[in-house]
């Protein structure tokens, strides 16, 4: 299932003096998985399309940083 | 007294801005499926609306574009505010 992030996870040194970062994300936008867009793809409306970003659902990938997470349920389609 | 525009000026440039999205939207999906008909007839139904939206606008607030692209309403007035960028 796409997902919109994905996780790695750094080594991490004993001798690292600063406080170490457990674990990265970096953004998969649901295009990754696509190969070839298929037709009649379920769409939005005019002003929906203008506001997401995109005129297919699927497509549709909003950037919510590792810190924004309360924002993302809120307001899906801000 | 600065000019103020009526709010349906913002109205009909929303209106125009969110089906030129589509017009863009279809035109590079189109570019990868050319032989998409109902792609082609949303595309062809979109820019008739695009065109009504723009004479609409025309009518009321002058041309949008220039160099024949837009009828002129006279006086020549195309220079008057606001500009794109002060709306």
């Amino acid at each position: 299932m796409p997902t919109p992030h994905k996780v790695y996870y750094p080594f991490i040194s004993p001798f690292d003096p600063c406080k170490p970062i457990v674990a990265k994300t970096y953004s998969t936008p649901p295009h990754l998985y696509m190969q070839m867009q298929p037709p009649n793809l379920a769409q939005f409306t005019p002003h929906e399309a203008l506001r997401a970003g995109t005129l297919w659902k699927v497509l549709y990938d909003p950037y919510f940083g590792p810190y924004e997470k309360l924002r993302k349920e809120d307001s899906s389609h801000d | 007294m600065t000019k103020q525009v009526p709010p349906e000026y913002y109205q009909l440039l929303e209106e125009l801005q969110a089906v030129d999205f589509v017009l863009v939207e279809l035109t590079l999906y189109l570019d990868t499926h050319p032989n998409d008909q109902d792609a082609i007839q949303q595309f062809n139904y979109f820019a008739k609306e695009s065109k009504r939206i723009r004479k609409v606008f025309e009518k009321q607030f002058g041309p949008l574009l220039q160099f024949g692209h837009s009828y002129s309403a006279y006086p020549w007035n195309w220079a008057d505010s606001p500009w794109p960028w002060q709306v």
